[in-house]
């Protein structure tokens, strides 16, 4: 019957997807992390940091009234203080342990490590 | 074999089921932004109200269907203080694709594999999402998250279709 094989081949599509989605999340889980970080707000480069080379500071970063209190500490970057909702950019904890980066979508900020393979001129600050 | 009913019978009976199905759907969605999730990505969440929306996808009209995810995702975003938020313009677009997907493929499924259209109405939930998130954070990066969301919305979408499907099929 017609049904049961688009049944079969949806079962199969869903299994790829998540086999797909797996391998994907493990592969940025343990690819090698770069130095070069950059804080965008508002889809726009603030900062691009070397955490290497970086001492530890504070940085404020401000969207439309609303703040969030970026650390860098013993070469590691966080967000300690938020002015969203959420607070998942906080809970994120540090960019070391983090999945990937970290973003506070109400406050539209990112704070997300710069691989080479995507380091197009667009948003290059010096 | 006879299809699930889809009952298109009176007007004001389908709407009183609309308004229930709306109420439960709320309901959820409210309890479930009180727990947070345990994994700190932007955006996952197990989606218990989705259901309520597997549910109504297999047991009202298309319109119907509709009507309840808009309400439920206004009327959440409202009671929650984030209306006309970031987070709304994801649920809304993450929404409508949803339902996109799960409204077509319940003409080929059936009773036993409701969790199945559950999976992919996560699926285009997520893509949906990151869409929008893509348009509102105005840079491409948060693709970064696409596969998290995935993995974590093929999982919650099995669940909660499983439980629609349990419950759709008790209660014919
Ligand atoms: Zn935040």
């Amino acid at each position: 019957m017609n049904k049961k094989k688009a049944q079969t081949a949806l079962m199969i599509a869903a299994a790829a997807i998540f086999a797909a989605a797996a391998a994907v999340s493990v592969y940025q889980l343990r690819r090698t992390k770069p130095n070069t970080v950059k804080i965008i707000s508002d889809g726009k480069v603030l900062y691009t940091l070397d955490l290497s080379r970086e001492s530890d500071r504070e940085i404020i970063v401000e969207y439309e009234g609303r703040r969030n209190v970026i650390v860098i500490e013993n070469h590691d970057i966080y967000v300690r203080e938020a002015d969203c909702p959420d607070h998942t950019c906080i809970k994120m904890g540090k960019l070391s342990q983090s999945s990937t980066q970290i973003v506070c979508l109400p406050n539209k900020l990112m704070i997300r490590r710069a691989y080479s393979s995507e380091e197009s001129g667009t948003d290059g600050t010096a | 074999m006879a299809q699930r009913k889809r009952e298109s019978g009176g007007s004001a009976s389908e709407l009183t089921r609309l308004s229930l199905l709306t109420a439960m759907a709320l309901i959820i969605f409210i309890v479930e932004q009180q727990v947070p999730f345990p994994l700190p990505i932007p955006g996952a969440k197990l989606g218990l109200a989705n259901i309520i929306t597997v549910y109504a996808v297999n047991r009202c009209r298309s319109g119907g269907v509709l009507l309840l995810v808009l309400a439920r995702i206004f009327l959440g975003s409202l009671f929650g203080g984030a209306f006309l938020s970031p987070a709304m313009i994801f649920s809304l677009a993450g929404g409508l694709l949803c339902l996109a997907g799960m409204l077509p493929l319940r003409k080929i499924l059936d009773e036993k594999h409701i969790w199945l259209g559950s999976i992919f109405g996560a699926v285009l939930h997520n893509t949906g999402q990151i869409i929008a998130a893509v348009f509102v954070m105005k840079t491409a990066a948060v693709i970064g998250y696409y596969p998290f969301l995935l993995v974590i919305g093929c999982i919650a979408g099995a669940f909660t279709g499983l439980t629609a499907q349990i419950i759709i099929n008790r209660l014919k």
